[in-house]
């Protein structure tokens, strides 16, 4: 089916959100909560646009968790969205102005900056609580960190606050996080993340530290022939992979 | 109080060990020790087969958990709407004169806690609080300083 995105003309597939139709089709929406490894939970709002209906009257909607149907007609950059998402933007910087990342180049892009002074001049903070991290971890079936407490209160954290038995170091919330938020320091022998500290495994080959022992631990049972297949650095593993299949 | 291993476990296995009935299990932790002790947060989750995130963010979620050990007489202040307009600020500066404690704390003794939660559901006697299961409506200071002498003179006659 088709949909007009922008003017352009797009093919959009039956069961597919507007976002990833867009997305297809080169037309980037700016979005904060959805990301490539897990759906939009509609919860940022930044992905939103403005559908115009038959008789031209628009409305806005969130791009992320909108199924597109037949003969929609988007707009993702009028006036009123850009106006609504620097709004936004404002009003998540100010919550998290010292975030880096993701968030920070949305709002140079949108020429917004804040400094936390609106909301009781907290300044330290870096978390927009968007939940990518928790999800990231939940999906990879840890579920080691939780957005916890409620309200104002509200805060990502592993249980207790105390170093999660369930946390293998894998750091993929790190790299989820839009903002930088999350505290990961790796050395070449350790990693930390979460107060816990983890010793990493040096890959076979070129001796990089790429995993941690929990991590490896945990893809054991997943993984058909483990030992060959992780011993080494991603690099280096795919450089094996291709030379035994030559042979 | 925490529970004796056996009464844990009794208590957990009154439920299937499915991660749907977590807020039951909560509720009858509390029921019983007053407040959910770290361990048995542990222990339920355990037995839920749930992620203990996911429990922590659970039990830290809902007010009516305390992860703290609460007084024997928990005085529950309704600052619901038609309390807060009846001024129920009044009723808590006169529980803060009487008791020294301000919403979410628990004296030394261990006796009294004061919390304010968001509606008793008893709107047509406001203001209202709730001593442990007793409702207590049309609040007056005088009415407070009775309620509160009549606790105190329990505690001593026991004493
Ligand atoms: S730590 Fe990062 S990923 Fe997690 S909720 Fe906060 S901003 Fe989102
Ligand atoms: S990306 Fe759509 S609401 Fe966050």
């Amino acid at each position: 089916m088709n949909i007009v995105i922008d003017g352009k003309t797009c093919e959009a597939r039956p069961g597919e959100y507007l976002w990833d139709t867009a997305r297809r089709n080169g037309i980037d929406i700016p979005a904060l909560c959805r990301h490539d490894a897990l759906p939009g939970r509609g919860c940022c709002r930044l992905c939103i646009v403005e559908n115009e209906n038959a008789v031209g009257s628009r409305s806005v909607i969130v791009s992320c968790v909108f199924p597109v149907t037949e003969g929609l007609k988007i707009h993702t950059r009028s006036e009123k969205i850009i106006r609504f998402r620097r709004i936004l933007l404002k009003l998540l910087i100010e919550r998290a102005p010292q975030a880096e990342g993701v968030l920070l180049d949305y709002c140079r892009e949108y020429g917004v900056a804040g400094n936390g002074e609106l909301f009781n001049d907290n300044t330290n903070e870096k978390c927009i609580l968007c939940n990518r991290c928790s999800r990231a971890c939940q999906e990879l079936g840890n579920s080691a960190i939780q957005v916890t407490q409620r309200g104002i209160d509200k805060i990502v954290a592993s249980p207790f606050n105390e170093p999660s038995p369930d946390c293998i170091g894998c750091a993929a919330c790190a790299r989820v996080c839009p903002t930088g938020a999350i505290a990961c320091t790796d050395t070449r022998e350790q990693r930390t993340i979460w107060n816990k500290t983890f010793e990493m495994v040096k890959c076979a080959e070129c001796g990089k530290p790429f995993a941690t022992a929990e991590e490896l631990e945990w893809m054991k049972p997943k993984i058909l022939d483990f030992e060959s297949n992780l011993a080494y650095c991603p690099r280096c593993r795919g450089r094996h992979v291709a030379n035994s299949a030559m042979v | 109080m925490i529970l004796k291993e056996e009464r844990l476990t009794q208590l957990l296995q009154k439920f299937p060990p499915e991660r749907r009935q977590s807020l039951a299990v909560f509720q009858d932790i509390q029921q019983e020790c007053g407040y959910l002790p770290k361990e048995h947060i542990i222990e339920a989750a355990r037995y839920l087969k749930m992620p203990l995130a996911e429990a922590y963010a659970m039990v830290t979620f809902y007010r009516s958990f305390s992860l703290d050990p609460r007084g024997k007489y928990v005085i529950k202040v309704c600052d619901g709407t038609a309390c807060h307009i009846k001024n129920v600020q009044g009723r808590l500066d006169c529980l803060k004169r009487i008791l020294n404690l301000d919403p979410g704390e628990t004296d030394k003794d261990g006796l009294f806690t004061v919390e304010t939660v968001s509606c008793l559901g008893a709107c047509a006697i406001s203001p209202v609080m709730k001593v442990n299961d007793v409702y207590y409506g049309n609040l007056t200071e005088e009415k407070i300083y009775e309620i509160l002498a009549d606790l105190y003179r329990k505690e001593m006659m026991k004493a």
